[in-house]
């Protein structure tokens, strides 16, 4: 499925090296949270600091190999992305989240079906978004209304629904 | 907008008739757990009784119940349709947790539930009484495993107290903690530790059905229908009780909370609380005023003090 | 009265027409609400439950019992069709599943599912009415240390099965472990890796991650490749029924599905997700057509659906016969027998063999009515990959982020569910397995604190781990599942090893 580039199988990866380092930092930053817990082993013997350690070391030796098999040029290419069409959806998932205790579930999570639609390659976004807004309230008919489940509401629920 | 604001306005004098005020209570926790509980059922007495109009109620889980009580402090200042329903948890929780604010920021009204500790061993066991086990637990007390909820919790603290009331270091305790959903209660049933400690309900099918031995109960006095003494009577002076409150807003004036009050008395009073609290097993522990003021302060001492002793709080 | 004829009079409640009516409106109910993507089973049983109370205590406990099966099932419609879990019982589903679907057998595919929940659920519940007192005290049995071996044995076959890359496998296996280290330490109180955000003080929540790295990766990655590929999704090619050939690789699958399943279910700290992964695992190890797993086998669905479902019936082991509710919706179902004023415990089938035995029955007539239901149902689901994409995604997203709201707006989730969500994407892109970083935020935290427990209880004696026969039985199988492939490549039958692991991307 992956496009391969036989002719040149050594070259280093640079992406995988920064995953490497990664790896580092996360494993570098159990370990100090490790050694900042306190040692409360108790009678067991095994405290809190003793397991997170041991995960940070393994974190450790994961992005030493990785760094290898980076340089090696182990990692296959990866396949061409649309950026654009992953930072609709990205930024749609944002804007519900900051959108979602001022405007509601309805106006946040239809933005996010306009925002997802639009990186799927619709482009018609005077569609996309009163369809959102319209599927989005009817969910929140149904889940809240029928189902009282709690969803944080806006105008439009409070115009539609009610309190 | 015009017709956002007709809709408000017909809202509006659509609640008119009814005097009553509105509140939105607060549950610091999932839907389904026990303070998730207690704010329907208020939701439901307070509806069905006439009492208020419209009730919502509103959850805001996470670390016991702190997460949701600072998120309560900061927007529900001064008003006086706010409320929330917290219990002990949350003081061992605001203390463990380091939480910003505490039960000082919140206007206490009423504890409503509660219920008491107990401590049970397997039936298999050969420990009889709870003296046998504090005996145990001197000579040796790391021998005495105890099976409970999370550390620092009410169990824990229970645990730490009989220590404490014993003469045992409580920093001594071998304390296993376990997550809920009866976890603690298969380690007790399978005699894989000496010794459990939770809410009474949680054990009392389990003692009626001959699998666990019930030692003592936290309570004050000998409760009604349950053959155990209290720790007291059996000489150490510890009594607990695991309760659950409803507390207002800071900022709000004596009268906004002398009307939440009434509103709650009427509630408590209500056939349909009555009824509610027995369809569920919950003891009503009904304390509200300087009374209550009190014995909070009092459990917020005991409780931060044996914290520190067990080594929780620094 | 003895066992079966408790049995047959639940059965002859439970065949009243009206009855058989409720039954099919829970199961419709359970599965609509089920098939959601990111709403398993749990939020789907606490949700309907008080569609229940209205009714009188045969038609809600049957209502009930159909909209538990429906939701269990209706999970694994999303996790195949659409490789969106709702939950972390059907991560492993997706695994083979989707690719089945992707490659136009996502009709098998769901009836394998659905024939395999009905074989276990209707195995598993017949277990439950005969043996729930044996296999109870088998689990009692179970202490720390014998589910520290489990745990132990569990790592090392379900790391050794998602294996594509050994490097990739383990490191996303340990992107798991770190999560799993946030929050409180149960045993200890200190807050690890919380950084003073309170939120996280709870950790990471199995179904925000399982969201996030399943739906919301699934869809980055769809969308960043791009709409001009030739791999689009086929609803159907071939067979939509299973054909001869499925039904023989899948039965026995169901088959070692329950015996896995049961019994994990019926510990009190075991769970549908660690069945499924068991399963997996067990499915990948015998199965006779290795270089299918990782491209749709169809064994990776048939065993772990069997295992989820015998595992949510053998949940009902310990809730029947001790009142220990072990999962989040066995906890539930403790609600639902409350309302009948009834305390399930020790006692319940002494006391009331009635209600145990109709709901015994309930659970039967319900896993009939979720065949019945969903096998016709199945042209219609597959149809679901023809709704164009921008509509299909926009909906997945809208209702994965409908469950994480539903349960806890705070914008700290619903942060966690963007970032995860992101490094889904991530991993996909750079060729990393995703199941192993929800195994290990799942097995990580329950590994650590049977250990410390155990260590506890034995005050620090390291030998505890291997003195009780069964601890000492698994932590043996475990090493076995470590050393046998090895000794296997040296002695020159590893080449099939060394085939399927060429064979991977």
């Amino acid at each position: 499925m992956r496009h391969r580039f036989p002719d040149n199988p050594r070259r280093p990866d640079r992406a995988a090296v920064v995953i490497g380092l990664l790896l580092a930092s996360v494993g570098g930053l159990l370990l100090w949270e490790a050694h900042r817990l306190p040692q409360q082993g108790g009678y067991g013997g095994v405290g809190p600091a003793d397991v997170p350690r041991m995960i940070g070391w393994g974190l450790m030796a994961l992005a030493v190999w990785t760094v290898v098999e980076a340089m090696r040029g182990g990692f296959e290419p990866r396949p061409r992305q649309q950026v654009p069409a992953v930072l609709w959806i990205v930024g749609g998932l944002a804007a519900q989240l900051l959108l979602l205790p001022v405007a509601g579930f309805s106006i946040a999570s239809g933005l996010l079906f306009a925002c997802t639609a639009r990186g799927f390659g619709e482009r018609r976004l005077w569609i996309a978004l009163p369809a959102g807004l319209i599927f989005a309230l009817l969910v929140y008919g149904l889940f809240d209304g029928i189902l009282s489940l709690n969803l944080p509401s806006g105008p439009p629920e409070r115009l539609i629904y009610g309190g | 907008m015009t017709r956002f604001i007709l809709a408000s306005l017909m809202a509006g004098v659509l609640a008119l008739p009814a005097l009553a005020a509105d509140y939105t209570i607060l549950a610091p926790a999932a839907p389904g757990g026990g303070w998730d509980q207690t704010a329907r059922t208020m939701q439901e007495v307070l509806r069905s009784e006439g009492i208020s109009e419209s009730v919502q109620v509103q959850n805001v889980p996470g670390a016991g119940g702190t997460v949701g009580l600072a998120q309560f402090v900061a927007s529900a200042a001064g008003d006086p349709s706010q409320l929330i329903v917290g219990g002990y948890v949350m003081v061992g929780a605001i203390l463990t947790n380091g939480s910003p604010v505490g039960l000082d920021d919140v206007t206490p009204i009423a504890r409503l539930t509660g219920e008491y500790e107990a401590i049970v061993v397997p039936a298999s066991s050969p420990i009889q009484t709870v003296g046998e086990l504090v005996d145990q637990l001197k000579a040796d007390p790391g021998a005495v495993s105890w099976a409970g909820g999370s550390a620092g919790g009410t169990d824990h603290i229970a645990v730490g107290l009989l220590a404490k009331a014993a003469g045992v270091d409580p920093t001594k305790i071998n304390y296993i903690a376990f997550s809920g959903g009866g976890e603690a209660l298969a380690a007790i049933l399978g005699s894989q530790v000496t010794a459990g400690v939770s809410g009474l309900s949680e054990f009392l099918p389990q003692v009626e059905a001959g699998t666990m031995r019930l030692l003592a109960v936290t309570a004050p006095e000998r409760l009604e229908g349950v053959d155990a003494p209290t720790l007291a009577e059996a000489g150490y002076d510890v009594v607990l009780q695991n309760w659950r409150m409803v507390a207002a807003a800071p900022g709000i004036s004596d009268e906004q909370k002398a009307a939440i009050l009434a509103d709650i008395e009427k509630m408590n009073a209500s056939e349909g609380w009555q009824k509610a609290l027995a369809s569920k097993g919950w003891a009503n522990t009904w304390l509200a005023g300087d009374a209550f003021a009190e014995q909070l302060a009092k459990d917020r001492e005991t409780t931060e003090g044996i914290l520190r002793e067990i080594g929780l709080v620094k | 009265m003895g066992t079966f004829d408790f049995l047959l009079q639940g059965l002859a409640v439970a065949l009243d027409p009206m009855i058989l009516l409720y039954a099919l409106v829970g199961v419709t109910l359970g599965t609509a609400v089920g098939v959601l993507p990111g709403i398993g089973p749990a939020l789907t049983v606490a949700l309907l439950l008080p569609v229940t109370y209205g009714l009188d205590p045969a038609g809600s406990l049957i209502m009930f019992a159909g909209i538990y099966y429906g939701g269990m099932y209706g999970g694994s419609t999303t996790s195949i069709l659409l490789n969106t879990p709702g939950e972390s019982a059907s991560i492993v589903t997706a695994l083979e599943g989707n690719k089945m679907a992707r490659a136009g057998r996502g009709g098998p595919a769901l009836a394998t599912a659905a024939i395999g929940s009905f074989v276990a659920g209707l195995l598993a519940t017949i277990a439950l009415a005969l043996i729930a007192p044996t296999v109870v005290k088998l689990a009692l049995v179970f202490g720390p240390r014998e589910y520290f071996a489990l745990m132990v044995l569990a790592f090392v076959t379900v790391s050794a099965a998602f294996g594509d890359s050994t490097l990739r496998g383990l490191t996303s296996l340990f992107i798991g472990l770190a999560l799993a280290v946030v929050g409180i330490d149960q045993l200890t109180g200190q807050a690890r890796l919380s950084f003073g955000v309170p939120q996280l003080l709870d950790g990471i929540e199995v179904t925000t991650l399982a969201v996030a790295l399943f739906a919301v990766g699934e869809a980055l990655f769809v969308a960043g490749r791009g709409m001009h590929r030739d791999d689009e999704a086929i609803a159907v090619k071939g067979s939509l029924w299973m054909t001869a050939r499925d039904w023989g690789r899948s039965w026995k699958s169901w088959l070692r599905g329950t015996v896995i399943g049961f019994p994990i279910g019926a510990m009190p700290a075991g769970g549908a997700d660690i069945a499924s992964f068991l399963s997996y695992a067990t499915e990948k190890r015998f199965t006779r057509h290795p270089e299918e797993f990782g491209h749709g086998a169809i064994e990776g669905v048939a065993g772990p659906e069997a295992a989820n479902n015998a595992s949510a019936a053998g949940t009902l082991v310990p809730l029947l016969t001790l009142g220990l509710p072990t999962t989040a919706t066995a906890a539930i179902m403790l609600a639902g027998f409350q309302q009948f004023g009834l305390q399930p415990g020790p006692l319940l089938f002494a006391t009331n063999p009635q209600l145990v035995w109709g709901l015994i029955a309930s659970l039967l007539i319900a896993n009939v009515m979720l065949l019945v239901l969903n096998l016709p149902l199945i042209g219609l689901w597959v149809r679901l990959l023809t709704i164009p994409r921008p509509w299909l995604y926009a909906g997945i997203l809208l209702f994965a982020t409908l469950g994480t709201i539903g349960v806890n707006p705070s914008p700290v989730e619903l942060g966690m569910l963007l970032g995860f969500g992101v490094l889904g994407y991530l991993m996909r892109l750079f060729g990393y397995p995703i199941a192993p970083v929800v195994v290990g935020l799942i097995l990580g935290p329950m590994a650590e604190q049977q250990l410390r427990r155990a260590l506890a209880i034995a005050q620090g004696d390291v030998t505890t781990l291997i003195a009780s026969p069964i601890a000492a039985t698994l932590l043996g199988l475990a090493a076995a599942a470590l050393i046998v492939p090895i000794l296997m490549r040296r002695y020159g039958r590893g080449d099939i090893l060394v085939k399927i692991a060429a064979d991977e991307d």
